[in-house]
C-alpha cells in the first residue's frame, strides 16, 4: 500500500489555535450529567477513577490490617476470634493485591501512557471503560459477599485441599475465586489497549529507543499481564471454583487430581504479578528521578534491557514459593538460581538510578523524599528476598513472619512508595493544582517511620519462629513486644496516611495553581496545560530526543492537518514511529457499561449454579453487539 | 511555546484495513491471551496424565479418532472462508465479504455438529474422574470461544447483507478472521492432546 509522501519539518504555516481548540472541545469532552457518567471514554477520566477506586480498596485494605495489629499487640488478646481473624487477613491481602495494588499501578499507566506518547486517547477507550467497570462490579461483588456473610477464610491464595469442597462451606471461597475473574479480565483490557497504544500510537519521531523509561515499563509489564492473568483465572475458575459447584476433580486427589497443582498454576501467575506490582513503580522511580536530577537517566538501554530480562526471568522463579512442598531437589536448585539472578537485574537498574542521582543536581521535592525511601526500603527486602531464595534458610522460615516482613518490604517499599512519589510527582497535572510540599514530606517521614518500626521487629519475630496467620500466642513465648512495637508502628502508618489524605484533599481544594511544567521535567505530559483538556494535545509534538521538553525549543515541531470533528488519531510505525495513517476512535458510550453488568450478573450467579455462565455469555453478547453496532450515518468516510 | 516546524498528515490516510490497523494487534494479544489459556491447559493435561499409571482410568473408553479427526477437515476448510472475507474486507468487495463469512459459518457448523455427535459417544462427564474433567474443560472452552466467534461472524454477514458497513466494519471483518485463524490452529494441539495423548504417551 503506497501513502502520500509526508513532508518532514515543513516550513511555518498560519493556523487558527483558538478555532482547533473550540472543535477539539466539541469533539472530545465527555458527556455530563449523571447518565453521561457512565459514558465516559477519555483515558483521563477512566485514569482518575481507576485510581480513586483503588485507593479506596487501599483504605478498607488498610483498616483491615489496623484491625490484624490490634488483634496481634498483646499475647491471648480475645479483640478478634480465630475465625474472624482468618477473613480479616484473608480479606487484607486479597484486597491489597487484587483490587489495590494491580488496578492502581494499571488507571496510572491509563492516564499517564498517552500523555507520555504525545497521543490522544488510549487505543481502544471503549474497552478501557469496559476494564474500568468490571473492575468495579469484581471489588462491590467481593465485598456484597463479604458483608453478607461469605466471607472467604482461606488465605489470599486459597490452597486447596483448605480451600476445597470438603474444608470449606459456604460461599466466601467461591466469591473470592470468582472475583479474581473479574479483575482478571479488567488487567487483561488495560494490557492489550496499552501495549496497542504504545507500540502503534506513539508521536512521531518517537522511536522505540526514545520512549520515556516509564512506558517501557508499562510496556513490559502489560506483556507480563498477558500471559500470567489467564494462569489465575485457570487456577481460581476452571480449577477450584469449579471443583466447588459442579464437581470437577482438578484438586481432588481420590480421582487423581493434584492440590499442588494448583500451587504450581496460582504461582505461576502469582510471582509475576509481584513485578507486574513492581514493574510500574520502577517506572515512576526512572521518571521522578530524572526530573527532580534535571538530568536524563543514566544507562537507559541497560535500564530497559534490565527490564525486558525482570519480566522474563520472573515465570521462571514460582517454585520458590513452594520450596517447602517436598518438590525434586534439581527442581528447585534451578529456582533458586533463577531467584538470586532477578537481583542482578533489579541491581542494574539501582545503580542506574544513584548513577543518576549523583551526578544530577538534585532538587529534595516530596516524591524525592519517597524515592529515597523506596531505595531505602526496598534494597533491604531485596536483600531478604535473597536469602529466601536459598532454600536450607526458606525451610527455616517458610511460613513465619520473617516472610511477612520480606514481602511487606518489597511491596510496600518497591511499589506504594513510588506510587506516592508518583502521586505527589503528578498531582499537579492530574488536578491542576500544586500539593502541599510541606505537608507531603511529613507525610512521607510518618510513613517511612512507621513502616520500619511496623515491619522491621517482623524480620525477629519470624526468626524466633511466630508463624504466619495464628490469631493469637502465648505471653511465654516472648513476641509480646515485638508485636506492640509493630503495632505501635501500624499506628504511625495510619497517622502517615491521614495526612496524606487530608494534604491531598485540601490542595484539591485550595492548592495554588500549577502551570503546564511546575517541575521543569522533560516528557510530553508536561508541554500541556494542568490538567490537560481531554484531547490531550491541540497539535501532536513530533520527538526527536528522549527528552523532548529539554531540546531546543527552536527545532520543536508539531502535527497538523488531523482532523478536529472526529476522534482522530495518528498511527505510527512500531520500531521508527514513522506516520502511517490516521484512524478514528469511538466516541461515548453506555454500551461498556451495559456490557459490564450483563457479565457482572452472570458471574455473581456462577458460584451458584454454573448455568449462569450462560446467562454472562448472552447478556455479554447482547452489549458487545450494542457497542459494535454501526451507527447509522457510516463514521469512517475518509 | 510557538513551535516554528510542522508535520503535515492531512495527506495520510483516514483508516487502513491491513495487518498494521491497531484493531488487528488488539486482536493479536486478545488470542495470545486465549493462546496462553490453552497452553496451560494441555501442560495441566500432561501434568496430572503423567502421575497416573491408567489412562484414561479403568472402565472410561478412550474419546474416539474417526469423528473428530473427520471433523479437522470442514475446520481447516473453514480458514479458507475468513481469508476469502479479509481479502474482500481489504478490496471493498461485498460479495467477497459474504461468500467468505458465508462459508467460514458454514464449515464452522459442519464442525461443531460433528462435535456434538462425537460428544454423545463420551461414557464419562467432568465429574467421572480427572481425565473427564481435562477432556471437558479443554472442550468447552475452545467450544464456548468457536460459538462466540461464529456469533460474531453472523452478525458481521447480517451487517454486510444489509449494507450497513463502513470502513470500521469491514476492518472488523478483517480482524474476525484472524481470530478464527487462532481458534482453528490452536485446536490442532488441543485435538493431539486430548485424542492422542491417551494413545501415545506412555504410563510413568
Amino acid at each position: 500500500m503506497t501513502h502520500p509522501p509526508v513532508t518532514p519539518a515543513g516550513p511555518a504555516r498560519v493556523w487558527d489555535e483558538q478555532d482547533d481548540r473550540r472543535a477539539l472541545a466539541r469533539t472530545w469532552h465527555d458527556p455530563e450529567g449523571f447518565f453521561g457518567w457512565f459514558r465516559a471514554t477519555t483515558h483521563q477520566a477512566i485514569g482518575r477513577r481507576y485510581v480513586l477506586t483503588a485507593f479506596i480498596f487501599l483504605l478498607i485494605g488498610g483498616v483491615e490490617a489496623m484491625l490484624m495489629r490490634i488483634q496481634l499487640a498483646r499475647p491471648e488478646n480475645h479483640f478478634l476470634g480465630p475465625a474472624r481473624y482468618n477473613q480479616i487477613f484473608t480479606m487484607h491481602g486479597t484486597t491489597m493485591m487484587f483490587l489495590f495494588a494491580v488496578p492502581v499501578m494499571e488507571g496510572m499507566g491509563i492516564y499517564l501512557v498517552p500523555l507520555m506518547l504525545g497521543t490522544r486517547n488510549v487505543a481502544f477507550p471503549r474497552l478501557n471503560a469496559f476494564g474500568y467497570w468490571i473492575y468495579v462490579m469484581g471489588g462491590i461483588f467481593l465485598y456484597a459477599n463479604a458483608f453478607t456473610g461469605a466471607m472467604p477464610d482461606v488465605g489470599w491464595f486459597a490452597y486447596p485441599p483448605l480451600s476445597g469442597p470438603q474444608f470449606s462451606v459456604g460461599k466466601g471461597v467461591d466469591a473470592w475465586a470468582q472475583m479474581i475473574t473479574y479483575t482478571e479480565i479488567s488487567a487483561l483490557c488495560v494490557a492489550v489497549e496499552l501495549i496497542v497504544t504504545i507500540f502503534r500510537l506513539r508521536a512521531p519521531g518517537m522511536s522505540l529507543n526514545r520512549i520515556p523509561l516509564y512506558c517501557w515499563s508499562m510496556l513490559i509489564q502489560s506483556f507480563m499481564v498477558v500471559f500470567a492473568m489467564p494462569a489465575v483465572m485457570i487456577a481460581s475458575t476452571v480449577m477450584l471454583l469449579n471443583d466447588r459447584t459442579i464437581a470437577t476433580h482438578f484438586v481432588n486427589p481420590a480421582e487423581g487430581g493434584d492440590p499442588l497443582l494448583f500451587q504450581h498454576v496460582f504461582w505461576f501467575f502469582g510471582h509475576p504479578e509481584v513485578y507486574i506490582i513492581f514493574l510500574p513503580a520502577l517506572g515512576f522511580v526512572s521518571a521522578i528521578v530524572q526530573a527532580n536530577s534535571r538530568r536524563q537517566v543514566f544507562g537507559y538501554s541497560a535500564m530497559v534491557l534490565s527490564q525486558v530480562a525482570t519480566g522474563f526471568i520472573a515465570f521462571g522463579l514460582w517454585v520458590h514459593h513452594m520450596f517447602a512442598t517436598g518438590l525434586p531437589q534439581i527442581g528447585e536448585a534451578y529456582f533458586t538460581a533463577a531467584s538470586m539472578m532477578i537481583a542482578v537485574t533489579t541491581g542494574i537498574q539501582i545503580f542506574c538510578w544513584l548513577a543518576t542521582l549523583w551526578t544530577g543536581r538534585l532538587r529534595m521535592t516530596a516524591a524525592m523524599h519517597f524515592i529515597f525511601g523506596f531505595l531505602f526500603i526496598f534494597v533491604l527486602g531485596g536483600l531478604t528476598g535473597v536469602m529466601l531464595a536459598s532454600i536450607p534458610l526458606d525451610l527455616q522460615s517458610h511460613d513465619t513472619y520473617f516472610v511477612v516482613a520480606h514481602f511487606h518490604y518489597v511491596l510496600i517499599g518497591g511499589a506504594l512508595f513510588p506510587l506516592f512519589g508518583a502521586f505527589h510527582h503528578w498531582f499537579p497535572k492530574i488536578t491542576g493544582r500544586r500539593i502541599d510540599e510541606g505537608l507531603g514530606k511529613f507525610s512521607f517521614w510518618l510513613l517511612f517511620i512507621g513502616f520500619n518500626v511496623t515491619f522491621f521487629p517482623m524480620h525477629i519475630l519470624g526468626l524466633n519462629g511466630m508463624t504466619r496467620r495464628i490469631y493469637t500466642y502465648p505471653a511465654s513465648l516472648g513476641w509480646a513486644s515485638g508485636n506492640m512495637i509493630a503495632t505501635i508502628g501500624a499506628g504511625i502508618i495510619a497517622l502517615g496516611g491521614l495526612v496524606f489524605i487530608v494534604n491531598a484533599i485540601s490542595s484539591m481544594r485550595r492548592g495554588a495553581g500549577a502551570d503546564a511544567n511546575p517541575w521543569d521535567a522533560a516528557g510530553l505530559e508536561w508541554s500541556v496545560a494542568s490538567p490537560p483538556p481531554p484531547w490531550n494535545f491541540t497539535y501532536q509534538p513530533v520527538v526527536s530526543s528522549r527528552v523532548p521538553l529539554w531540546t531546543d525549543p527552536a527545532l520543536r515541531t508539531v502535527v497538523t492537518g488531523m482532523r478536529t470533528d472526529r476522534r482522530e488519531v495518528l498511527v505510527t510505525g512500531v520500531t521508527e514511529a514513522e506516520p502511517q495513517f490516521r484512524t478514528v476512535l469511538p466516541g461515548a458510550s453506555l454500551w461498556p457499561f451495559l456490557a459490564a453488568a450483563g457479565i457482572s450478573i452472570g458471574f455473581a450467579g456462577s458460584i451458584f449454579a454454573f448455568s449462569w455462565y450462560y446467562v454472562a455469555a448472552f447478556l455479554g453478547a447482547l452489549g458487545i453487539i450494542g457497542w459494535f453496532w454501526p451507527s447509522p450515518p457510516k463514521d469512517v468516510e475518509p | 511555546m510557538s513551535p516554528t516546524r510542522t508535520l503535515d498528515v492531512s495527506g495520510l490516510p483516514a483508516y487502513e484495513i491491513s495487518n498494521r490497523a491497531p484493531l488487528w494487534w488488539g486482536q493479536l494479544f486478545m488470542a495470545l491471551i486465549e493462546g496462553a489459556l490453552f497452553c496451560m491447559l494441555i501442560a495441566m493435561y500432561f501434568y496430572l496424565r503423567l502421575s497416573i499409571d491408567v489412562w484414561p482410568p479403568p472402565g472410561v473408553k478412550p474419546p474416539g479418532l474417526t469423528l473428530p479427526t473427520l471433523a479437522l477437515i470442514p475446520l481447516v476448510l473453514s480458514a479458507g472462508g475468513s481469508y476469502a472475507a479479509s481479502e474482500g474486507a481489504k478490496r471493498d468487495d461485498r460479495r467477497m465479504m459474504l461468500l467468505g463469512m458465508g462459508g467460514n459459518l458454514a464449515l464452522a457448523i459442519v464442525f461443531l455438529v460433528l462435535r456434538f455427535i462425537e460428544w454423545n459417544t463420551f461414557n464419562f462427564t467432568w465429574a467421572a474422574d480427572i481425565h473427564g474433567t481435562l477432556v471437558w474443560s479443554i472442550l468447552f472452552l475452545h467450544t464456548f470461544d468457536v460459538i462466540a466467534d461464529l456469533l460474531m461472524t453472523a452478525i458481521l454477514i447480517g451487517i454486510v447483507a444489509d449494507n450497513k458497513h463502513g470502513p470500521k466494519q469491514r476492518l472488523g471483518v478483517h480482524v474476525d478472521s484472524v481470530l478464527w485463524y487462532f481458534l482453528v490452529l490452536i485446536w490442532l494441539p488441543l485435538y493431539v492432546a486430548v485424542y492422542w495423548g491417551p494413545r501415545l504417551v506412555g504410563s510413568r
